[in-house]
């Protein structure tokens, strides 16, 4: 009888910390979808802050890289992955806003250059609070129980999102440059 | 946005912590948000309107503060209430790191969280030995803000993780046109000291090595020192001729901060190290004091490399004694300076760092709302 006591509360303790594990890996799933829906939508808010600055100053490469750019935008609105493409277009607008010409195109018009610099350390903190999630998630589902359970899942393992999203230096004041 | 900020130490204990959650919820409500804040406290009656309590605890000393050992069922039902009651858009917790509230609140909540952390220290015991238990409470945490670099470091070393840098804010309007102290309004040359006058790293020897020069400059300078600490120390090691000339007025309350500025020429900021933000600096610079302090790297980021506020090089008394006579016997010199220094602390002020922290909120919050966590 005691044997058969201890072998229940045995069973439930292992099923309880099973079905918590599993509750940790949904929650960092949904946190990092959310961190990846969140990321999209300032990589959209960049490239349409680029496109205004670049009409506006009539800056031809720059609205180059906003076509690239804008061109992976609805697959991933749909949910498509951020791949080495995706990053590749994106560095691209990034080396473009910093380049000489925006900067000169800036001193006219502040205005569009500072809506762009704003969407651009959005973008910076977006992607952190990606991969910070992305991390946590991989951590977690590294564990050898949870892989050797299986608990994952059919759900793909998410990569890192790595861009160059340094910011220009504009003169700005000291410690602000978000 | 309806924003819940759970603080971690006893509200009506005097601390940086708090001092920081009153500042913000304040300033997010003038600016239209909705705002509860959770917190321990002694006297339920010195809490303000937006603030509940969590009830009492068992008081624990962590990193140098009294945080309260919030982790029994009580204070857990109340947070789930206030949790429930709130249908927060985001949930802010404080120090998640100390075993308080705002842990508690990370550990019962879920949806969008994020977390301010506060504390610079490289060698946290706690922080190491509790670090797996920590981490089921961690990986919810939607972003993390670090206060200075210091405290990011710290992040970085314990767990792993990085954090955004969004310092301290400053209320610079509450220190503009204060009045001096009472006899400190007569415009005689005035030095002013703030900080701990028994902490070797604040640097009150360094200046008091320096008056005997700047007496010889300076014929009628006095120096006005406030901060908690043992006074008898550096009263025995006092220069006789320096005896009337300065004056040990103790730890001066919050309200009197701006006053204290205003009754000196000069604030002098003489740490020898370890400085991690300069939150006194900006304070001075808000209330348009001049500042002269240390050449150290968080003191030089500040001071704009020295053009919103003088720098003379670490731990030397002369090279102080001379900066400061030339801040003394040439005000209109220094015009400029405090003019741009203002315009530094401007950028400082609460209401630039609540909309950043806002902006991180906006980020993070999307669609979701804090819930109840399920287990």
């Amino acid at each position: 009888m005691d044997a058969l006591v201890v072998v229940v509360a045995l069973v439930v303790a292992i099923a309880t910390y099973l079905t918590w594990l599993a509750l940790r890996l949904d929650r960092l799933a949904a946190r990092v979808a959310d961190a990846r829906g969140g990321l999209v939508t300032q990589l959209v808010a960049r490239a349409d802050a680029a496109d205004a600055l670049a009409t506006r100053c009539a800056l031809p490469e720059l609205a180059d890289s906003v076509r690239r750019a804008r061109a992976a935008h609805p697959a991933l609105l749909a949910g498509g992955p951020l791949d080495g493409g995706v990053e590749l277009a994106e560095n691209l607008l990034s080396r473009s806003l910093r380049s000489g010409e925006v900067a000169a195109a800036g001193q006219l018009f502040p205005t569009e250059l500072h809506a762009v610099d704003s969407e651009a350390a959005r973008v910076a903190l977006a992607r952190q609070f990606h991969n910070d999630a992305v991390r946590d998630l991989r951590a977690l589902a590294g564990r050898r129980l949870i892989r050797l359970l299986h608990l994952v899942g059919r759900r793909p393992s998410p990569t890192y999102f790595e861009i160059d999203d340094a910011l220009p230096v504009r003169g700005d004041l000291p410690g602000l440059a978000s | 946005m309806r924003i819940g900020i759970a603080c971690p130490y006893t509200w009506d204990v005097p601390g940086g912590v708090q001092v920081h959650v009153r500042d913000l919820a304040e300033t997010l409500i003038a600016a239209g948000h909705e705002v509860s804040v959770i917190t321990p406290v002694d006297d339920e009656r010195t809490l303000p309107s937006y603030a509940v309590d969590v009830g009492r605890a068992l008081p624990v000393r962590y990193n140098g503060s009294v945080a309260r050992l919030l982790m029994g069922p009580v204070s857990a039902a109340r947070v789930r209430r206030w949790l429930r009651e709130h249908d927060f858009d985001v949930l802010h917790v404080h120090e998640p790191s100390a075993p308080s509230v705002g842990l508690l609140a990370c550990m019962l909540a879920d949806g969008p969280i994020v977390a301010t952390f506060h504390t610079a220290n490289p060698r946290s015991r706690f922080l190491t030995a509790a670090q797996g238990a920590l981490q089921p409470s961690f990986e919810k945490l939607r972003a993390r803000i670090a206060v200075s670099e210091a405290a990011r470091r710290t992040l970085v070393e314990h767990l792993g993780a990085d954090a955004i840098l969004i310092p301290n804010g400053v209320a610079v309007a509450g220190f503009v046109g204060a009045t001096p102290l009472p006899g400190y309004d007569d415009g005689r040359p005035t030095v002013v000291f703030l900080g701990r006058i028994d902490e070797p790293r604040k640097g009150l020897d360094v200046l008091l090595a320096a008056m005997p020069a700047l007496l010889a400059s300076v014929a009628d300078v006095r120096l006005l020192v406030a901060g908690p600490g043992d006074a008898a120390g550096p009263r025995a090691r006092l220069d006789p001729r320096l005896r009337d000339r300065v004056d040990l007025i103790g730890l001066v309350s919050d309200a009197d901060k701006p006053r204290v500025f205003a009754s000196g020429q000069v604030y002098c900021a003489p740490n020898t190290g370890q400085e991690s933000f300069g939150i006194v600096l900006l304070e001075a610079m808000a209330a348009g004091t001049p500042v002269v302090a240390s050449d150290l790297d968080a003191f030089r980021r500040v001071l704009d490399d020295g053009r919103a506020g003088r720098l003379f090089e670490v731990g030397d008394p002369a090279r102080l004694a001379e900066v400061l006579a030339e801040v003394l016997t040439d005000p209109g010199g220094v015009t400029d300076l405090v003019r741009h220094a203002h315009t530094v602390a401007q950028a400082y002020d609460w209401r630039t760092i609540a909309e950043r922290i806002v902006g991180v909120y906006r980020m993070v919050s999307g669609d979701g709302r804090v819930s109840v966590a399920s287990s």
